[in-house]
């Protein structure tokens, strides 16, 4: 047996090292000549007395949001091991945790570990790693004195700040959110600089998004999956479906490409690329014919048996009906809300109360399909239909036939599962950021909400639409701390910094642009579409600062001008929920902050009373850092909403609190108090108050009929299917329709989460420290691709080199990228081929992260070759 | 007591978390895997086998089988492997020779070698940063004033990263057998101990604690009210290769192979 060539990982030699550790190597083995080199002074043979391991409960808490409760085990402060806390009082969700988090001490220890403040060095070009360490006292007198610069030429709105995933830290992101609010700064959402917001979610329901905890899995009967890989993205909870099928449910996975997921499915459909409301409308049709919807829940909750316009196309407003009609008009009806006009049985007119959904309204007696003359308060008559009528009429286009050809499932499987589909409750439908990070992607979720709304598994035990991608949701009030008397941040899509501002756009662009970046745990440089634009501005000048704040030295960072160096969820204190359970966790400090690094409270403070004495006195001035955070622990709880009424610091330093929620039972229902107490949709999203969410659905109800002119001009007032790339791709550049046919997905891999953990040792070994390309076996044969080899992979907009993956799973047509590398690892970015497509009905309103323009990493073709061969 | 394991496939979703948190709590070196996931018909993890409707994706996750009829155990010259009173097959460190004998044995391919001392390939692993360290010396040292907290605190994340892993030695038995240590020495072959470590004080294995999808199960097989034992007894396990008659003591539930 060879002696097995030593993993040396480097960071910088990275392509070099690229050994295939392949299971078979050690499977193989033939014994050799005896070395009997044991060496006795190795110190393992002395018999170390036992020394004590201190620990500590913390919780783990990266961009995928798992929030799992860990132990770190500490000997000398240093961690030694890391295993799951396992301590929630439910005990199916014991013990939650993966690879990546039991392996994290790879990066608390990590080659590219921060461990001082750092300042580029004078003249060097951005992108290299040309720093030199300095005091705290230097680096933030710098940061302070470029930050003003920067307001005083540009005025204070040209800074802006990105922190990912609020719910992760509300302490110390918020720190960032209410220094900017105090500094006049901007602030780019991370849920949909992300595309992790479901356009359909506000549109449909109003709300920012909505989810099922895991916990709740096993109490449906029937599981349709869309675009989502579960069991790789969500590790800790994906035995919840396992269980789910133990007690008789059925998994259903809709998706081009076979995935783990799939693989534990009962059935799996290989649906062409962005066919999902195909699918969804095609069902729906089978559903409404053959009467198989739930007729009474569809009255009350939704939008459907409203009268639309024939005119206008909008909805019929009940004030703008002639008093003649005798509508009954609620009085004080808020300015976010209206009353629409239904037909009952025996053909009277009637307004809606927008809210109160139960209020003396017998379903019976509402007419679902008609049409009516109305007359007008001005004397005009026009005609209008119900709205479901309307959809009757548009899923014509849907039947079987033509849905077989539009999504290449047979007709005869749209038609079962339809039918078991609205026959088998509880009917939970998950759709994942592979459904819906396409051009399209609201219309795939608005499609696909018909189907547990026409069913009414909505706010039932079990049932309901569910996205699990990214999750910036909040689940309390965080105003007390993130703003300051109320005032937060102002919010600049990140999209139009990409893009450019639109014609179409509602949200404000600083006039002088986004001229400074403060960037806190996240790799824009990496991670972002058109980051070799983005790096571009940084070369050019035009982003003429960026400070840093992580505790890897990542892309980003070499980007960057100033380093602050922060902490991980073992080195301070921190309050984390989570969208897949219920419970507020803390993150505890297992060590002492590694090196200079600080916790980002501090540095924040710091930053904030450098820039005005004032703002110091907003920052808990005269506490240490950990005191300071339990203040702000005490401050959010106090002041966070029944949500966390009554639960204390104290209680969290023991262990995980579950939140309070108002379904009966242990788990929380989502819209139970819509469903069950007629409550108006949308509930509050925080942390927007909820006048600002309530006008995206201003029936209080669940919406498919959307009748903003944006909508209606583009043909979407209600759902349709709409190809891919046609307005994107193809209306950017035609000669992509021929150049470049292989739609480009960049998926989740198990060893990451996005480029955290790229430069883990451990993941990279089960990586073979290869970025790879999954194609289809027989598209590689076509383009004479053999298994590991190097292909290039582009459009016109970037390139990258990997290694070939011939995956049988892997629909013909689609090439799949496992994304989470960072710049030095790869030979480009794969983020740099995708272009940020804007829609414009993300624009229809602004409220961050609630409603605005969205990433669509999937709207993206490209094409490949084996490397060295020119097309 | 004679301790054994179930690992049910239809539960497993080959995320790793088992290989990976062994390899972490077990300190092993770059390079060194106890516990290994294999997806069955391939060598790209999680990628699909067969052709177009006719997928299929099964994993396998492979530790030591903790054979009752090992195959290491009796080639070994020095009685350097092992059964302990629970019947788990360890390596007395102290023990071994190297001589490999038992890597040849085991029709498992579970043995790795330390062909050098670990501590050196985990340094070098958690660092290419030796030389730029050295060079960094310089400058920051006048930077700063003489105050070298660079790379003072670069060592000791360095040192840190070396030293992950459960650190206190383990010894078994009345004759004292080092059957866990953190760095083996260098020329001795090692294997999954079931945690030696843990289970020799009452702990589960980490990977019986960790695996999320709660595929692992452990415990007592002469014991028939034990959760592994009333397993047995109430499905059909498989185990690996049994044709050879190692007899292990690690069972498989089969993947129910639910698709139509
Ligand atoms: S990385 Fe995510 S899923 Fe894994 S342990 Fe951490 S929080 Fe849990
Ligand atoms: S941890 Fe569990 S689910 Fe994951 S690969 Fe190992 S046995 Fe399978
Ligand atoms: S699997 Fe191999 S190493 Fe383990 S007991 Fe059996 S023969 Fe020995």
């Amino acid at each position: 047996m060879p002696e097995p060539t030593v993993d040396k990982i480097s960071r910088r030699g990275f392509v070099k090292s690229c050994v295939a550790l392949g299971g078979t190597a050690v499977l193989s083995g033939t014994i050799a000549s005896i070395i009997g080199a044991r060496d006795t002074d190795n110190p393992a043979f002395a018999a170390n007395p036992d020394k004590p391991l201190r620990h500590v409960r913390s919780t783990c808490s990266p961009n995928c949001t798992g929030g799992c409760g860990m132990v770190a085990a500490v000997q000398d402060g240093k961690i030694k091991t890391i295993i799951q806390a396992a301590d929630y009082p439910e005990v199916e969700l014991n013990p939650r945790g993966c690879l990546k988090g039991l392996s994290m001490s790879n990066l608390v220890y990590g080659p590219n570990r921060m461990i001082v403040p750092q300042l580029r060095v004078d003249g060097s070009k951005p992108g290299t790693d040309n720093f030199t360490d300095v005091t705290w006292e230097e680096a933030l007198d710098t940061a302070a004195v470029r930050l003003q610069e920067i307001a005083d030429k540009y005025g204070p709105e040209s800074i802006a700040c990105i922190v990912q995933v609020a719910a992760t830290g509300h302490v110390h992101k918020g720190a960032l959110s209410r220094l900017a609010a105090l500094a006049g700064w901007s602030m780019h959402g991370g849920y949909d600089m992300n595309g992790d917001l479901p356009m359909s979610a506000p549109m449909t329901f109003g709300v920012q998004s909505e989810e099922n905890e895991s916990y709740c899995w096993p109490d449906a009967r029937y599981i349709m999956v869309f675009g989502s890989n579960l069991a790789a993205t969500r590790i800790p909870d994906a035995h919840f479906l396992h269980e789910a099928q133990q007690a008789g449910a059925k998994m259903l996975v809709f998706d081009p490409n076979y995935s783990v997921t799939a693989s534990k499915a009962d059935e799996w459909h290989s649906i062409n690329v962005g066919s999902d409301a195909a699918v969804a409308l095609g069902m729906a049709r089978v559903i409404i014919d053959e009467g198989l919807y739930d007729s009474n829940f569809v009255k009350i909750y939704s939008d459907l048996p409203f009268l639309i316009r024939r005119d206008t196309n909008q909805k019929l407003l009940a004030q703008d009906v002639a008093a003649s009609a005798g509508l009954d008009v609620p009085a004080d009806i808020p300015c976010y809300r209206r009353s629409h006009v239904f037909v009952t049985t025996d053909g009277r007119l009637r307004a809606s109360n927008p809210q109160e959904l139960l209020a003396d309204v017998v379903p019976e007696h509402i007419a679902l399909e008609g049409s009516a003359s109305v007359q007008l308060g001005d004397g005009r008559i026009v005609e209008a239909t119900t709205a479901f009528s309307l959809l009757r009429t548009q899923l014509e286009d849907y039947g079987l036939e033509q849905t077989e050809q539009l999504t290449g499932m047979p007709g005869a499987d749209i038609a079962r599962i339809a039918r078991q589909a609205a026959t088998t409750s509880p009917l939970h439908l998950i759709y994942g950021a592979s459904n819906y990070q396409w051009y399209h992607g609201d219309l795939k979720g608005r499609a696909l909400a018909l189907l547990p709304v026409l069913t009414g598994n909505i706010g039932n035990l079990g049932g309901g639409f569910s996205t699990y991608a990214g999750q910036y949701r909040m689940r309390f009030k965080p105003a007390a701390w993130w703003k300051v008397d109320g005032k937060g941040p102002a919010f600049v899509p990140f999209e139009y910094v990409v893009h450019g501002p639109t014609e179409t756009m509602t949200a404000r662009f600083p006039k002088n642009g986004i001229r400074a970046w403060i960037i806190f745990c996240c790799n824009p440089f990496d991670q972002h579409n058109l980051n070799n634009q983005l790096r571009e501005q940084k070369q050019n000048g035009h982003l003429e600062l960026v400070i840093n704040l992580d505790f890897q030295k990542t892309t980003s960072s070499l980007y960057s001008d100033i380093l602050l160096p922060g902490v991980t969820w073992y080195e301070k204190t921190e309050l984390v929920t989570s969208p897949v359970h219920q419970y507020l966790q803390l993150m505890q400090p297992a060590i002492e902050p590694v090196g200079q690094c600080r916790p980002e409270l501090w540095i924040f403070r710091e930053l904030a009373r450098r820039l005005d004495t004032d703002f110091d006195q907003y920052f808990f001035p005269e506490l240490g850092v950990e005191e300071a955070t339990s203040e702000v622990i005490r401050l959010l709880l106090a002041q966070g909403g029944d949500e966390v009424e009554g639960i204390t610091l104290e209680q969290l330093r023991k262990g995980p609190v579950k939140m309070h929620h108002g379904s009966y039972g242990t788990k929380r229902i989502p819209f139970y108090e819509q469903i069950h107490d007629g409550q108006p949709f949308p509930p509050v999203s925080y942390p927007e108050p909820l006048e600002n969410t309530a006008q995206f659905v201003k029936s209080g109800r669940i919406e498919f009929y959307k009748d903003e002119p944006t909508f209606i001009e583009l043909g979407e007032a209600l759902p349709v299917h709409k190809a891919p790339y046609e307005e994107t791709e193809y209306a950017l550049d035609p000669t992509y329709r021929e150049r470049f046919r292989f739609s480009y997905i960049t998926r989740n891999s198990i060893h990451r989460v996005h480029s955290t953990h790229a430069d883990n040792q451990v993941l990279l070994e089960l990586k073979d420290h290869r970025p790879k390309l999954l194609v289809n076996p027989h598209d590689a044969a076509a383009k004479g691709v053999q298994a590991d080899s190097k292909v290039e992979i582009y459009n016109d907009r970037g390139s990258i080199t990997a290694f070939a993956v011939l995956d049988p799973g892997v629909k013909s047509g689609v090439v799949i990228f496992e994304e989470g590398w960072w710049q030095d690892q790869l030979n480009g970015s794969y983020n740099a081929l995708i272009y940020p497509h804007i829609k414009p009905t993300h624009e229809v309103y602004f409220v961050p992260q609630m409603w605005s323009p969205n990433t669509n990493w999937n709207e993206c073709l490209c094409d490949f070759r084996p490397v060295g061969v020119e097309p | 007591m004679k301790n054994g394991m179930v690992i049910d496939l239809d539960r497993c979703i080959g995320c790793q978390t088992c290989a990976v948190v062994c390899k972490m709590h077990n300190s092993l070196a770059p390079g060194v895997w106890w516990n290994r996931v294999f997806t069955q018909g391939t060598d790209e993890h999680q990628t699909a086998v067969g052709e177009n409707d006719n997928l299929q994706m099964e994993f396998l996750p492979v530790s030591c089988q903790m054979c009752s009829d090992a195959a290491c155990e009796k080639v070994c010259p020095t009685q350097a492997s092992y059964y302990d009173q629970n019947g788990t097959v360890l390596v007395d460190y102290e023990k071994c020779i190297g001589c490999r004998y038992c890597m040849a044995a085991c029709p498992y391919g579970v043995r790795q070698f330390n062909w050098r001392d670990p501590r050196e390939t985990k340094a070098e692993a958690a660092h290419e940063t030796a030389v730029a360290l050295d060079a960094g010396l310089a400058t920051n040292e006048a930077e700063l004033g003489g105050v070298d907290r660079w790379s003072f605190a670069r060592t000791q994340v360095v040192e840190a990263a070396c030293l992950l892993g459960y650190p206190n030695p383990q010894f078994e038995g009345a004759a004292h057998h080092l059957v866990y240590t953190q760095n083996r020495p260098r020329g001795v072959v090692e294997k999954c101990t079931f945690c030696a470590q843990y289970t020799q004080n009452g702990e589960l294995p980490a990977c019986v604690r960790a695996c999320p999808a709660k595929a692992r199960s452990f415990g007592d097989l002469s014991d028939p009210t034990s959760e592994v034992s009333r397993m047995l007894a109430s499905c059909s396990t498989v185990r690996l290769r049994e044709d050879y008659g190692t007899e292990p003591k690690v069972y498989y539930l089969p993947p129910s192979n639910r698709k139509a």
